[in-house]
């Protein structure tokens, strides 16, 4: 069933409603034939003003979305403030943003504005990558709605939006964005913004939804990022010959992200012992006190990944879209290799208090154990690759991820096998010699797995400073500047010193190191990036 | 329970769903629940002069909304986004809430009779001691007429001081003047419907865009329209225009005498007007040949095709209009600069029908009723210092012997100031104003303000950079917290409701001064009867009775009824009689000088001020909306790219501006082809980087407004904090 919007807008009750119609502006009646409509003056005659709102309902394979017509928007800001006001939201939260444009030089210069709210897209990654399905695309009308209720605050739709629409309401715990004003469109009013626009630049129309995804040029704008990420239904009209000249003026002021401590912790730690278990597993040297502390650790970090969450109670909700959500995905494996690693514990416990019995299929849970942790780490890295995020978006992720796991769980297996063998191990103390000496292939493993993820880290780097894409190039900028390239240098330098000090038998100062320098560098892969989003003001206080 | 509450928080049990649930307005619909009222409130906005109707919902005794009046006929329905979030403001931090009096240095909180006895006393003996002139005072746009009309008696005949003017000296005294000048009074001729019916509209240093946006749907709507904007920045109005004129700053007088020149040289002009209602065609005609197109296009950096091309538009428009602002005011020459504009007007006839008027848009919301019903640079209801039929029609008016009535105007603004630092006035009461970020040249001013012995500041909002110098702090109610009416620059008289209650101790402006009057033992002789402003309406509409802004014509529940009536109807002059002597309007000769602070080797930069939408004036209000405050929070300064390359400055460096009298640090710099090579420009709203350290304290000799708009500076990289 389509929105009643025209029936409603000329029934409605109420006098608020304002309309410019050809005929003049006309003054909501109850009928009809009772509005009031205030002509224009004669001089001016009838004027070509359309309705701001569709006045017919939505046929098969139509939605709604906004226009925005560059060309009236004088850069008043009445929008940003309308949804505020319509939503009830604080000042540090915008759902509808303004951004400014400029081109030429003095005394033909051009300067321009955009007005953007949520672009309900055709491919809304927001949708697609919501691990809790809080976001719908509205069957009836192609609005992409978001439920608070549903939400866990995990923000993954706040990196996949190439728009940075979705925002995280911190008060809340729950992200929150423009949903066209449904509830004012169902009551025969235009949005918020389209009404709150003295000029008339924002409007809601219909689109074809086929044919809009054949050619949706007129979403291409300056100052906003490619709409073939997610097809963007909102339709922009752009000045006559700028389109290629206009920039945005915010290019400057490029501000570090979210560092999302508990992640930079979860994920370091998660590789650490799922590359431990590897390496342990590999020489045959999983104990039970090493595999109850490599579960400890494992319980921490995915504790602490929970505190990343805006609505921590809720963390259970993340499972649910494991269908097509990496998020979804990274928790389901991360949780099972948890399961796996205490079954392992279990038995390995187990088999030392009767150590008569071997229990059968031991083997094999360790072999399941360490697959789980593997896909876990590689769901966790591929949670990142967004085009949104375009220093995220590298095949370098996920190589990074891996390799921090190799290096560092080279590191934490040391640390393990330094300690003193238990009552339960399996084999007598004196037999075993300690694994990792100087010259021996664990300790070359570690020294090569640390060069490896210093050459990945290289790469990016290289790969970031001569990206075509703006964003990518300002991630560089960001991690050569002042304010971040001691800390970069740090880490490039912390890694490889920790297999040195490997090298040279001192297990413990050589993981607290390279922990150190792993731990840097996931710190500067969150603050670093540079998301996707439209243009936005010169002089502002938020980054968004 | 609040540790139950944080955990729940922490956990993200609780999400805040009451504070962000959605309800249902019983006028508007689904909205925020935050925003739900239970009833609604007319009034008119307290910002700008444009005058939008607006509706506030209030709920439980609190503003928790704002909406644009869609049947006002000025902005209907829409606001700009400082209406839009004006019912903050009612709940907003910052305000004074009680009287404060200096004591041994510091400011302390005291009763009224205290404060008001003290204000009395101590401004009594400093009258005894050095004469009634001791004491200047200075009010405001901000206030209601009537309570405007109420100080000008307090201060003119009960304090007996001559030196009492308005901060609208600082914004539109120059068309004041000017059109006194030409037509022999005040008043702007026009409406805003010419706005939308005028085939060629020509903005001179108006931005309207972002200082009027209300007003800039009337151009979208006129689609028959060409729009000219002279400005020497390429302004958000600019970028409306049809035609963007990028003069060099100041040179407005040699483009208008241009536009003349070609138009008498075309025969582009109205002769049967200019026979019946002007004087001085002939001199004017003389007077302007010398500006010949070629000699405009060297002062002006204009094509003489440029110029040619405008003054045919103009010339051949069926009905012309100009628009101006602070870009003619704040200038030296701004009267003489309004005039030359009068002069466009009146030769081509361009005045007095649809779509034709030489129109000041004004700066405050009230600044035109401060200039109806004002006791500053003229007597009430539009009548001459020195005419003595309007002294005696006035003191039979007011029951008084005619020698009370002053025969002459007392100090000006910046006048008051002189006197301050040079000791001839020994007390300064400001209201509603702050005259430490609005006034220019800040170290002269500073000093004033340390000079006086005794400084009252009354004002709604405490501490502000001036209340910080007073002796006195008067706390009183702001817009919405008070009844009454405004005039927006259409003569409109609009009117302003209470919405809630003031917080505090705070008091209605009109109040205080009754209350004042009351100790002083006038209260009788000068307001017999009064207890609410609408008394003092009552009164004025007998003042203004006859005069051309005549008040009698309509109440109070007619103008709210009706959302506003215009004084003088829709347009003045429509049968071509002008209120001088013959009835004629006058013609006058402006020459166009250089502006007086001309950049060198050492100052090489012209420093143009101005505002953005986002703030309002000092920002006293502004400041104190998150959300407006937050949009915009510091000061940024534009320099062209060229003069960026050569000081090797980029974009957000830090800079300081020097002017030959002091410094503005920590600006952030904004790169951009907004501006011209060789001029910077920076918005003069923030205290914080006030641009009245550096601007010069250069006044017109007719208005007495000040040059804003041009001074010398240089740009220094600012040393690392």
């Amino acid at each position: 069933m389509a929105l009643p919007l025209h029936e409603r807008a000329i029934d409605g009750q109420s006098d608020a409603l304002v309309r410019l119609t050809e005929d003049g502006i006309v003054f909501g009646a109850a009928k009809p034939s009772q509005a009031t409509v205030i002509p224009f003056p004669s001089p001016v005659g009838p004027a070509a003003f359309p309705l701001l709102i569709p006045s017919r309902p939505l046929g098969e394979g139509e939605q709604y979305r906004f226009h925005f017509n560059m060309t009236k928007c004088i850069g008043c800001r009445s929008c940003e403030v309308a949804c505020n006001e319509q939503n009830g939201n604080p000042a540090d939260i915008l759902w509808r943003r303004i951004g400014e444009l400029e081109a030429g030089s003095y005394p033909d210069t051009q300067r321009h504005y955009l007005s953007m709210g949520c672009n309900h897209c055709l491919d809304a990654e927001c949708v697609k990558g919501c691990p809790v399905d809080a976001y719908k695309k509205d069957p009836v009308t192609g609005i992409v709605l978001h439920s608070a209720d549903a939400c866990i605050g995990c923000q993954y739709c706040v990196w996949n939006c190439p728009y940075s629409v979705p925002q995280f309401n911190p008060e809340r715990g729950v992200v929150g964005k423009c949903d066209m004003c449904k509830g004012r469109l169902e009551d025969g009013f235009e949005p918020a913004c389209v009404n709150a626009c003295p000029e008339s630049a924002i409007e809601i129309e219909i689109v074809n939804m086929a044919a809009w995804r054949e050619n949706y040029s007129g979403a291409e704008s300056p100052g906003m990022p490619s709409a073939v990420h997610t097809i963007s239904t909102t339709r922009i009209t752009l000045p006559e010959n700028t389109e290629s000249v206009l920039e945005r003026v915010d290019a400057g002021q490029i501000r570090p992200e979210h560092a999302h401590l508990s992640l930079v912790f979860m994920t370091t730690l998660m590789q650490a012992v799922i590359g431990a278990f590897l390496v342990l597993l590999l020489r045959r040297e999983l104990d039970a006190i090493r595999l109850g502390l490599l579960l400890a650790v494992a319980g921490i970090a995915l504790t602490i990944s929970t505190l990343h969450l805006g609505r921590p109670a809720y963390a259970w909700r993340a499972l649910k879209m494991w269908r097509r959500s990496w998020l979804s995905r990274e928790v389901m494996l991360f949780t099972l290799f948890l399961f796996a690693l205490t079954a392992t514990t279990a038995a390995t416990v187990a088999a030392q208090f009767h150590s008569v019995l071997t229990p059968r299929g031991l083997p094999q849970l360790e072999w399941l154990t360490a697959a789980l942790g593997l896909a876990g780490t590689l769901a966790s890295a591929y949670i990142y690759l967004v085009p949104a995020r375009p220093s995220w978006n590298m095949r370098h992720t996920p190589i990074d991820f891996v390799l921090t796991g190799a290096f560092l769980g080279s590191l934490f297996a040391a640390v393990l096998c330094e300690l003193p063998r238990s009552l339960f191990s399996r084999t007598p103390l004196a037999e075993l010699p300690s694994t990792f000496v100087a010259g021996s292939l664990p300790t070359l493993l570690a020294v090569g797995f640390a060069l490896a993820w210093l050459l990945n880290q290289g790469i990016r780097l290289y790969r970031l400073r001569r990206s075509s894409l703006f964003e990518a190039r300002a991630t560089f900028s960001l991690l050569s500047s002042e304010l971040l390239s001691r800390r970069a240098t740090a880490s490039l330098v912390l890694v490889p010193l920790s297999v040195l000090i490997l090298a040279s038998g001192h297990p413990l100062p050589a993981l607290a190191v390279g922990w150190a320098g792993a731990l840097l560098a996931r710190y500067l892969f969150f603050v670093s990036v540079v998301p996707l989003n439209m243009a936005l003001t010169f002089v502002r206080t938020r980054s968004a | 329970m609040r540790l139950f509450h944080k955990l729940r928080r922490m956990a993200g049990i609780d999400t805040a769903q009451s504070r962000y649930a959605y309800g249902k307005d019983s006028r508007y619909g689904y909205v925020s629940e935050s925003r739900v009222a239970d009833k609604w409130v007319k009034t008119t906005c307290g910002y700008c002069s444009v005058g939008c109707g607006m509706l506030i919902g209030v709920k439980d005794g609190k503003a928790v909304a704002a909406r644009g009046n869609p049947d006002h006929p000025v902005n209907r329905g829409k606001l700009c986004p400082k209406g839009l979030s004006e019912h903050h403001i009612l709940d907003a931090p910052g305000r004074a809430t009680q009287p404060l009096l200096r004591k041994n240095g510091k400011l302390e909180p005291v009763s009224w009779d205290e404060a008001l006895e003290t204000m009395i006393e101590r401004i009594g003996l400093i009258q005894a001691k050095h004469g009634f002139g001791s004491l200047g005072v200075v009010g405001t746009g901000q206030l209601l007429t009537e309570e405007f009309y109420t100080l000008g008696k307090l201060v003119q005949l009960g304090f007996r001081t001559p030196n009492h003017d308005g901060n609208t000296t600082l914004c539109m005294a120059s068309a004041v003047s000017g059109y006194k000048l030409s037509f022999g009074s005040d008043g702007p001729p026009g409406n805003y419907t010419d706005l939308e019916t005028a085939d060629v509209i020509l903005l001179i240093g108006a931005n309207i865009a972002d200082n009027h946006p209300i007003l800039c749907n009337r151009l979208e709507r006129n689609k028959n329209r060409t729009l000219i904007v002279v400005d020497p920045r390429v302004t958000k109005t600019a970028m409306m225009a049809d035609i963007h004129l990028p003069v060099k700053p100041r040179s407005d007088i040699a483009l208008i005498n241009g536009i003349a020149h070609i138009l008498i040289r075309d025969g582009l002009i109205n002769r049967d007007y200019i026979g019946q209602h002007t004087n001085g065609f002939d001199e004017l005609a003389a007077f302007v040949l010398k500006f010949t197109p070629q000699h405009v296009a060297e002062v002006t950096g204009l094509s003489v095709a440029q110029i040619e091309r405008v003054a045919s538009l103009y010339g051949q428009a069926k009905a012309a209009f100009i628009g101006w602002t602070m870009g003619v005011n704040h200038s030296t020459q701004g009267a003489a600069t309004v005039t030359a504009i009068n002069n466009l007007a009146l030769i081509t006839g361009n005045i007095g029908r649809t779509g034709a008027a030489p129109f000041s848009i004004t700066g405050q919301c009230n600044a035109m009723g401060t200039r109806e019903a004002g006791f500053t640079s003229s007597l009430p209801g539009y009548r001459k210092f020195d005419n003595p039929d309007d002294r005696e029609a006035l003191a039979a008016l007011w029951g008084l012997d005619v020698r009370y009535i002053p025969k002459a105007r007392g100090l000006a603004y910046p006048d008051i100031i002189e006197a301050a630092v040079t000791g001839k006035i020994k007390a300064l009461w400001f209201i509603a104003t702050n005259p430490a970020v609005s006034f220019p040249n800040y170290s002269v001013l500073e000093q004033a303000l340390r000079s006086v012995e005794f400084l009252v500041v009354q004002d709604g909002f405490h501490p502000t950079p001036t209340s910080d110098f007073a002796d006195l702090v008067l706390p009183a109610a702001i817009w919405g917290e008070k009844e009454g009416t405004y005039t927006n620059s259409e003569r409109r008289v609009s009117k302003a409701n209470r919405i809630v209650a003031a917080p505090g101790e705070a008091r209605a402006d009109f109040d205080i001064f009754l209350d004042l009057a009351e100790r002083m033992g006038v209260r009788d002789v000068l307001y017999p009867g009064w207890s609410t402003t609408q008394d003092a309406f009552r009164e004025w509409q007998r003042v203004s009775a006859g005069r051309m802004c005549d008040y009698s014509q309509f109440t109070w529940d007619e103008i709210e009824a009706a959302g506003g009536m215009q004084w003088g109807g829709e347009r003045l002059y429509s049968d071509g009689v002008f209120p001088t002597a013959d009835g004629r309007a006058k013609l006058h000769l402006v020459p166009c000088e250089p502006f007086l602070e001309q950049p060198n080797k050492e100052y090489d930069f012209i420093l143009n001020t101005g505002r953005t939408v986002e703030h309002w004036h000092t920002r006293t209000k502004t400041a104190q909306v998150d959300m407006l405050n937050k949009m915009v929070p510091n000061a940024w300064l534009e320099m062209n790219p060229i003069d960026a390359r050569r000081l090797k400055l980029s974009s957000h460096d830090r800079v300081t501006l020097v002017s030959r009298r002091s410094k503005v640090a920590n600006l952030e710099l904004r790169i951009t082809a907004i501006v011209a090579p060789g001029q910077v420009f920076m918005p003069f709203h923030f205290s914080e980087s006030n641009s009245n350290l550096v601007t010069l304290g250069a006044f017109d000799p007719i208005s007495r407004e000040p040059n804003f708009k041009q001074c010398a500076v240089r740009v220094e990289k600012s040393a690392a904090v």
